[in-house]
């Protein structure tokens, strides 16, 4: 089992008000699997997936990735997971707007100490597996918003991670750019990774192997193809 | 490694990208550090050459003087009733110090005009001195003769004159065997001493001595000399200035309960007086100006604040890449010691340029040396690390999914 989940809660106090973004979420993930989470907005998928990124951490319940508990590591523990394990790819591309895609690519290499050869040719490597390494010095504002998302896709990759997690990559870009994306994360699960997808889109979702549909920050159902 | 180079670029291409911001955030650093690089710099300038001129008396020499230092009215009071010392007093001194080498002395000098027909220097300062004392006082003659025994001996009108004093009166002749008027009285010029410039503003070269008895005999009836002894080695000075106060206080009379009524001075000793009546004001002095360092500081935190909050977003993206908490800790003090070190290092520039500056166009010396340009470049250090580190922990302490979600 590559992430199992045990009665997640996630609980934001604003003032008096307590929002429970979740409520008792248990899935489990095999490597290898293509994963689609679905739901109507506001029913926990993003808090979810920054759960599972490592970015956040839960409120309550347990959270165990790759037979390691993530719950209970510190800041430091948690970014060496971040970099080692989890690729992450935002809606929104967060690229550092002032460098060049091949710098973008190379920032989690950075911070595990690849030295500066390796480092240049695996990010080199990685934008060349999205299409991109006639555009490696351009920088974000000079690429198309498919061209950035395959950056930020490159840069998930780039530290061969266990998991790549996608929150609504497709979300910012037209219909045709979207199917490029999709066809990239396709290939990538060909080639053995693990992905999970969120998504507002059935049809993106059907691509997948498995869609686990959450409502009001519960798992609401789960289709297996 | 690449990190410390990728954030020192991001210090840069920001100050670039910026310039006006720029100009403004080193502002404060470089005239913080150009003040205290060029007053540490005229203060050095000033101990230099205070303790050239006194170091010029020699290690071996010491004067036996009947005021030494008066730092009240009250001891004014008293040191005035002191007997004078005398002529008499030096030569027991010589003949009896079996540690003293060479015994002089010189009168206390008077500030006169010299003239030469219509031509005149005012303001000279004029003294008359034993044969030996341009010997034991080390006294430079550039050209011609010091003076001899004979012309002691025979009160001689005959003159040794400073650089100024030669210049002024002789712009075109050869001064030697030269004849001018100190005060009513005639002289004549056997030698000129060497230039040495002027000691906190204070000019060095104008100047006319005498032979004693000759000064005596125009000048001053009576009054206090100096005796100046040179001991014969510098291991030796404690027993020659304990053989000179035994020979003093016997013939002065002095009881045994009472303390001497003359002081000594050695160069180490004037220079230990000059230092204890400086270093108070040197420290104020430096301690005032580096407030305007402490200025630079605060506008360089301030700066990097408004630099943290900017780049928010950039702290969330590097931190859900992997970035530690002493990643990005590294990156923003960096990039502030960037920041206070190149301000710094412009303000060394413009404060060695001002010290030279003051040096030639005041009376004021200064010497901008090695050792204050690294504590310059140490201080900036200090002030990015310091003034660096709380927005560099605010920067470091940011929750990831906080700062992505930054808008
Ligand atoms: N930082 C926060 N503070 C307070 N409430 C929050 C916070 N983040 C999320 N929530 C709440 O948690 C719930 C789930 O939010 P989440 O972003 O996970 O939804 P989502 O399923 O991703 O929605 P969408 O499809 O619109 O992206 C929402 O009700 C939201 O208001
Ligand atoms: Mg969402």
């Amino acid at each position: 089992m590559l992430i199992e989940t045990r009665d997640l809660w996630k609980t934001y106090v604003m003032g008096t008000e307590t929002v429970h973004a979740l409520r008792g979420v248990s899935i489990q993930v095999e490597r290898g699997e293509y994963l689609a989470i679905m739901g109507p907005s506001g029913s926990g998928k993003s808090t979810l997936m920054n759960l599972i990124g490592c970015l956040d951490t839960a409120s309550r319940g347990e959270y165990i990735l790759n037979d390691r508990a993530v719950s209970g590591m510190n800041d430091d523990e948690l970014a060496f997971v971040r970099n080692k394990e989890i690729g992450f790819v935002f809606q929104t591309f967060n690229l550092l707007p002032r460098a060049t895609a091949l710098h973008n690519v190379e920032l989690p290499l950075i911070y595990n100490g690849t030295g500066a050869k390796e480092r240049l040719e695996g990010a080199k490597a990685a934008l060349s597996a999205v299409d991109l390494a006639d555009r490696m010095n351009h920088k974000p504002n000079e690429l198309s918003g498919g061209q950035r998302q395959r950056v930020a896709i490159a840069r998930a990759l780039v530290n061969n991670p266990s998991i790549i997690l996608a929150d609504e990559p497709t979300g910012n870009l037209d219909t045709a750019t979207s199917e490029e994306i999709m066809d990239v994360f396709e290939k990538l699960h060909e080639r053995g990774n693990t992905v999970i997808v969120v998504t507002h889109e059935q049809d993106i979702a059907d691509c997948t192997q498995r869609i686990i549909y959450l409502r009001d920050g519960a798992v609401e159902k789960e289709v297996v193809k | 490694m690449h990190q410390v180079f990728e954030s020192i670029k991001i210090a840069l291409a920001s100050l670039i990208a910026n310039k006006l911001r720029a100009i403004l955030t080193l502002l404060g650093m470089v005239i913080g550090v150009m003040t205290v690089i060029a007053v540490v710099s005229v203060i050095n300038g000033m101990n230099k050459s205070v303790s050239e001129a006194i170091g010029q008396l020699g290690s071996t020499t010491f004067i036996i003087d009947k005021y030494g230092l008066v730092t009240s009215e009250e001891q004014w009071f008293k040191v005035r009733k002191r007997k004078d010392l005398t002529k008499r007093d030096m030569a027991a001194i010589d003949e009896n110090c079996e540690y003293c080498q060479h015994v002089g002395a010189s009168s206390f000098d008077r500030s006169m005009t010299i003239k030469r027909g219509s031509d005149k220097i005012g303001g000279t300062i004029v003294k008359g001195v034993t044969y030996n004392y341009i010997e034991i006082a080390t006294t430079d003659i550039e050209r011609g003769r010091s003076f001899t025994e004979s012309d002691e001996l025979h009160r001689r009108s005959v003159c040794v004159v400073g650089p100024d004093v030669a210049e002024n009166l002789f712009p075109y002749t050869d001064p030697i065997g030269q004849k001018l008027k100190i005060g009513k009285y005639y002289f004549t010029i056997i030698g000129v001493g060497k230039p040495q410039g002027s000691i906190l503003g204070v000019n060095q070269d104008n100047w006319a001595i005498t032979p004693l008895s000759t000064y005596s005999k125009y000048f001053s009836r009576g009054g206090s000399i100096q005796i100046f002894v040179k001991a014969v080695e510098y291991t030796k000075m404690d027993e020659a200035m304990d053989e000179a106060r035994a020979i003093l206080r016997a013939r002065r009379h002095v009881k045994y309960s009472e303390p001497d009524d003359f002081e000594f001075f050695t160069s180490e000793s004037m220079m230990e007086i000059y230092n204890s009546f400086t270093q108070g004001a040197w420290l104020v002095l430096i301690g005032v100006s580096s407030i305007s360092l402490v200025v630079g500081g605060i506008v360089i935190m301030n700066i990097m604040l408004v630099s943290v909050t900017e780049r928010t977003r950039e702290v969330g993206i590097r931190k859900a890449l992997g970035a530690r908490r002493k990643d990005i800790l590294w990156q923003f003090l960096i990039e502030a010691l960037t920041l206070s070190i190149i301000g710094g290092l412009i303000g060394i520039g413009f404060g060695s340029a001002i010290a030279k500056i003051i040096a030639t166009s005041t009376p004021l010396p200064s010497s901008v040396e090695t050792w204050s340009i690294v504590t310059g470049v140490l201080i900036s250090s200090v002030i990015g690390i310091f003034f660096g580190i709380y927005p560099a922990m605010k920067a470091a302490r940011m929750d990831p999914i906080d700062a992505l979600r930054y808008e």
